[in-house]
């Protein structure tokens, strides 16, 4: 069963560890999109989720002031799919990570 | 025969994006055919669609050379040197076929079933192209004909991609034209060449769905001729086509055409489904994908049957290498069954397929002798892939079989409605198990071995070959040169074990899947919110921008308690008063004042001079009360009128003073003075009434003070005790008057002093002030005083020269309240004259004087006796004295006041002085000698400076003196007739007029310009006796206004205003009087 109150807590000392003191820079950024990705994603299968199939995704934005509202829309089985996601902000950039879990048949 | 080897490899690499670029139109048109089911196939497995198409393509390529190889090998003995160009690249097309097999292995299931359809529909269009061939061997305008079908075929074949069921229909009823003619030869030709057998029989099954695995083979002969056919027909229609190609198509398209009556009913059957899927589409999608799924399910189970039936003919194949016979029967044994079948869903087929079967021995047969030498390897080689593909099923078996009922059983489960076929086909089936283990468990064992044994070469040299997809390209030069040495065998062993275990595995997901699809629920229903992170204000932003980190501004505001207060009062004003009551003295409050209150009261209270004040009313009083009554006269004309009617003719106008007042009701007037310096005072002596009613002043007379001008009311009124005989005013001014009393006292009246000092009496409303005498000389000075009644009071003034200047001393004297003292002359009966000084008192007793005792309390004004006379002895003579003369009336000389005259009763005027001198003449005779009893009435000196006087006398005679003549100027006796003169007086106004009034009441105007021996006018006042007269009027002023005061005895005064005539003075009158008067003497 993919649980949420776990895989966000993953999701969150993942953030915190790598995000701690990190200033927005718009060309490291894609990188880091990417790694935080991947890792969230390894660090997920570690957990052993076995049956299911793992969508990370990772959105990291600058902080000016301005508003942001962001959605999700999963086309699914809610009784066995769910997802996780987790904010993480500073002064300088705010990321979202999303989780979602697609039972394996 | 390079291209399509090339093609493959090219499919290989380009997954699905290159088959349609193909070169050339067979290529394209196999390339097409493909594509339709990759689309199919989209639709049932659109995850692994890319892959599947490129594996399918590889897959149908190989089958493709191996039908051709067979083909070749059948059909076309003379073409072997491109048959072997094509087997060369055969081998290497398969490997890699395997090599993408055994790296999408997984995938391959699926895609199988659907390479089925496929392979099906390519056969149809091959068919044709064969029949196209045929007539245009046969004819050439056919040939163009078929051509045009060809494309159409295409178009049709690129629209069966779409609709897999419709379109054949379509192709079905193009060629219906020619089945019928393909009927009757077939009929002819049912023996046939084997090559056409046995794309008939592979024909045959595939119409069956191609349940068979087995026919592999034969499909891919008939495409390996298909591919050979075009390429011929490509090169012009090569001439080395033998007849039995001709046979053979003509044969297969009988075969079509049963082929296509088969079709018609699966394509009846597939449209059965074709419209239950419709029917379900319309439902949502999730029971869509669930129909799909069936499909594929159904399509699956096929595919298992097709597994098992291959593997038996794999089997069989294995039977045919060693004993070909044994294994051309078994196969027509299993042919034979699978008739008996198809008889059962299609029994009209049975005889031809009787028909094929024996054909398809003999093919075989035929095939065996027809191919030399040069086929010998080719079939060796065949026969060895197709054991390996027998060894793969068998090593797939166990597990195959295994699943089988299961699968079954879902079959069962999942399509009832096919129930009656399935059990026909699995009755086979089972009759199909059962006989292989008997005829050819031993055989396959052997054959197993051997695989085995050349799977371990294999799997040795190409282990990375089966890892890799990416390495395929390098792999396909490595095949080459394995390929002489048996490498493509051993890969179709391998490859065909794999799709053994892909298919098993996929049946079992897709069972799974079809199981657990209607079971799960997808939806989107609910959308996650991620993130909402709302725009920072504009203050936070500069906050944080360029704030100070981690603080807050905030605002306060201090001094909150500054606030202030005002009130605004009135100051209360305090002030210490005392008060006594009742008041003991003129202070009866008082208290003190401070300064401020000083200041306010100082200035609203200005210095008065009070006295002056006084003095102003006093006469501002009075000219306003006379204002006030001649307005009132003016405005009663009735008075007036009476007063008119009293006026006598000698007066212009007259008017009465108003003496009806109580208290002088029946009192005679005795005596009227009028005042020299202002002549519109007028006093009144009323005597005492007859008859006593008013208890005050019933014994006391009365002085009134009227002004003409006010005739209304007398000013002020005077009381005395005694009857008054005589009244004067004091000469410079109206304030005080004087009485001598028929008792012989004399009184002062102070007319300044304060009314309260009087007893006051309220008589017919009006308040009235009686004033009692200030000074009296009765009972004081009892030496010096009149002991007998008072005949006259004069006022002598003290000044020298009023002589001179008479009219002016008026003025001045007025003015002067402290006038200079002055002396009062009284003379009595006894002819004893007393002067009097009047003397005012500067300090005022309100306690009295002891020492004044005839001085009122408060008094200011007293007389002291001066000096007493007796005219008696000294002015007249003895002779005189003799006679006892009496003195009557006196008169001061206005010029000089020591001077005076006395009139006597004897007739004589006395001329003395005060001072004892002597004066010359010293008496004034008559002209007539002698002494006669003749008093002496009335005395009046010319008032126009002239030292004259008039003298009236008892007898009625009228003398007029001259002071220096003992005798007079003029006499004018009888004037009256005798009747005594009461009064006489000069006009003020005129010297030459005097008038005269007599005992009669009759009043004689004297004008001496006109007439000096007679008046010139005479009027007789009728109905009252006129007591006395006097005149009014100012001497200095030429108004014309000189009026004549009548006292008449019943108390009323009058006074007339004489003519203009008389009172207007003339020019130069004192001289015409001083020549008259010369004259006269």
């Amino acid at each position: 069963r993919f649980k949420s109150s776990t895989v966000k807590e993953c999701i969150h000392a993942i953030l915190k560890e790598k995000l701690a003191n990190v200033q927005y820079n718009p060309e490291e950024m894609p990188q880091l999109t990417k790694a935080l990705s991947e890792t969230i994603k390894d660090r997920l299968k570690e957990e052993g989720f076995d049956r299911y199939k793992m969508v990370v995704q990772v959105v990291i934005g600058e902080q000016r002031g301005e508003g942001v509202n962001m959605a999700a829309r999963c086309f699914w089985d809610a009784d066995t799919d769910s997802y996780a996601h987790d904010v993480f902000m500073n002064d300088s950039l705010f990321c979202v990570v999303a989780a979602f879990g697609c039972f394996y048949y | 025969m390079a291209a399509p080897g090339q093609l493959v490899s090219v499919f290989c690499q380009h997954a699905g994006a290159a088959l349609t670029q193909a070169a050339g139109v067979y290529w394209y048109k196999t390339a097409k055919d493909p594509e339709a089911v990759v689309l199919t196939a989209t639709l049932d497995s659109y995850i692994h669609r890319v892959t599947v198409v490129s594996k399918r393509r590889t897959k149908e390529d190989t089958w493709k050379s191996e039908e051709l190889r067979k083909h070749l090998r059948a059909s076309q003995p003379d073409s072997q040197n491109e048959d072997r160009k094509h087997r060369e690249k055969k081998p290497q097309k398969e490997k890699s076929v395997h090599d993408t097999d055994t790296h999408k292995h997984d995938h391959k299931d699926r895609g199988k079933s659907k390479e089925r359809t496929r392979e099906r529909e390519r056969f149809k269009s091959s068919e044709r192209d064969r029949e196209k061939m045929r007539e245009r061997e046969r004819a050439k305008e056919h040939q163009r004909e078929g051509d045009r079908e060809r494309y159409k075929d295409k178009l049709q074949e690129s629209s069966l991609e779409k609709e897999r069921y419709s379109v054949p229909k379509d192709k079905e009823r193009e060629s219906d034209r020619e089945r019928e003619k393909k009927h009757k030869r077939h009929e002819i030709k049912q023996i046939d060449t084997e090559n056409n057998l046995k794309s008939f029989e592979g024909r045959d099954k595939e119409h069956h769905r191609r349940r068979e695995s087995r026919h592999h083979l034969k499909e891919e002969k008939t495409r390996s001729e298909e591919r050979e056919r075009r390429r011929a027909e490509k090169k012009d229609n090569d001439a080395k086509k033998s007849t039995d190609k001709f046979l053979a198509y003509s044969v297969e398209e009988g075969e079509h055409v049963q082929k296509l009556q088969k079709n018609q009913e699966l394509d009846k059957e597939g449209e059965r489904r074709h419209r239950e899927k419709k029917e379900h589409s319309v439902r949502p999608g999730k029971e869509r994908l669930s129909k799909e799924r069936s499909h594929k399910r159904y399509e699956k189970e096929e595919e298992e049957k097709h597994k098992s039936r291959r593997s038996k003919e794999g089997s069989s194949h294995g039977d045919r290498e060693g004993q070909p016979a044994e294994a051309n029967e078994r196969v027509k044994s299993r042919e034979n069954e699978r008739m008996k079948r198809d008889l059962k869903s299609s029994g009209y087929e049975t005889e031809e397929r009787i028909q094929e079967e024996m054909s398809y021995q003999h093919a075989r047969t035929l095939k065996d002798k027809g191919k030399l030498t040069e086929k010998e390897e080719r079939d060796t080689r065949q026969e060895k892939m197709k054991d390996t593909r027998i060894s793969n099923s068998d090593m797939g078996f166990d597990n195959f079989s295994a699943e089988y009922e299961d699968d079954f059983e879902d079959y069962e489960d999942d399509f009832d409605d096919y129930d009656e076929d399935k059990s026909g086909e699995e009755r086979d089936a089972e009759e199909n198990q059962r006989e292989i283990p008997f005829s050819r468990t031993s055989e396959i064992e052997e054959i197993q071995r051997a695989i085995s044994a050349e799977n371990d070469r294999i799997h040795t040299s190409l282990p990375k070959k089966i890892e890799n997809e990416k390495k395929e390209p390098v792999m396909e030069k490595q095949c080459p040169s394995v390929r002489n040495s048996f490498c493509g065998i051993f890969m179709d062993f391998q490859m065909a074990n794999q799709r053994q275990s892909s298919r098993s595995m996929a049946s079992k997901l897709k069972k799974r899947s079809s199981e657990l699809l209607p079971l799960i629920d997808l939806d989107f229903s609910v959308s996650f919110s991620l993130l909402d992170l709302p725009p920072v204000n504009e203050y936070d932003m500069y906050i944080r921008n360029f704030g100070k980190m981690n603080t807050k501004q905030a605002y306060v505001q201090c001094n909150e308690d500054n606030l202030e207060r005002d009130i605004q009062t009135e100051e209360v004003e305090t002030l210490e008063k005392w008060t006594q009551h009742p008041g003991e003295s003129a202070l009866v409050s008082g208290g003190p004042i401070n300064s401020q209150g000083m200041s306010v009261n100082g200035a609203l209270t200005p210095k008065i001079d009070s006295q002056r004040l006084a003095n102003f009313l006093r006469s501002a009083c009075q000219v306003i009360a006379v204002l006030l009554e001649e307005d009132q006269v003016a405005t009663k004309p009735k008075w007036k009128l009476r007063s008119g009617q009293t006026s006598l003719p000698i007066s212009d106008s007259c008017f009465q003073l108003n003496t009806n007042q109580p208290f002088l009701h029946d009192r005679k007037i005795s005596c009227l003075y009028v005042s020299q310096v202002q002549r519109q005072t007028l006093l009144s002596v009323h005597g005492l009434p007859e008859k006593a009613d008013v208890g005050l002043l019933n014994r006391k007379s009365i002085i009134c003070i009227w002004n003409i001008w006010q005739p209304s009311s007398p000013q002020k009124v005077l009381i005395c005790d005694s009857e008054v005989t005589c009244c004067c005013f004091s000469p410079n001014k109206t304030a005080l008057v004087f009485a001598g009393t028929i008792d012989g006292s004399l009184l002062v009246w102070d007319l300044r002093e304060d009314s309260r000092m009087h007893p006051h009496m309220v008589i017919s409303e009006t308040d009235w002030t009686f004033r009692v005498p200030t000074f009296s000389t009765d009972g004081i000075l009892n030496s010096v005083t009149h002991t007998s009644p008072i005949l006259a009071v004069e006022p002598v003034s003290t000044s020298l020269y009023t002589d001179q200047n008479y009219g002016l001393s008026s003025l001045s004297y007025q003015e002067e309240m402290s006038s200079p003292p002055f002396q009062i002359a009284s003379m009595d009966e006894n002819g004893i004259l007393n002067m009097w000084v009047v003397v005012e008192l500067q300090k005022v007793d309100l306690a009295g004087s002891q020492t004044d005792l005839g001085l009122i309390p408060g008094g200011k004004v007293k007389l002291i006796h001066s000096s007493t006379m007796d005219l008696n002895n000294s002015l007249f003579p003895k002779d005189v004295r003799q006679r006892m003369p009496q003195t009557l009336t006196i008169k001061f000389l206005s010029s000089n006041p020591n001077h005076f005259i006395v009139g006597t009763n004897i007739g004589l005027v006395g001329q003395g002085t005060r001072n004892d001198l002597k004066v010359l003449p010293k008496l004034f005779r008559p002209q007539q000698s002698g002494l006669r009893s003749i008093s002496i009435n009335a005395i009046d000196f010319f008032p126009f400076g002239k030292p004259l006087f008039l003298v009236g006398c008892s007898d009625g005679s009228i003398r007029l003196h001259q002071m220096t003549s003992e005798y007079p100027l003029m006499q004018w006796n009888d004037s009256t007739n005798g009747r005594p003169i009461i009064a006489l007086q000069w006009a003020l106004t005129r010297p030459a007029v005097f008038f005269v009034l007599d005992a009669s009441s009759s009043i004689y105007i004297w004008d001496l310009l006109e007439n000096d021996l007679l008046p010139v006018a005479k009027q007789t006042i009728q109905l009252a006796n006129v007591v006395t007269m006097a005149l009014l009027g100012e001497p200095g002023k030429t108004n014309g206004l000189l009026g004549i005061a009548l006292a008449k005895e019943s108390g009323q005064i009058d006074i007339q205003y004489v003519k203009k005539k008389w009172a207007l003075p003339q020019p130069e009158e004192s001289e015409k009087l001083n020549l008259i008067l010369l004259q006269s003497i």
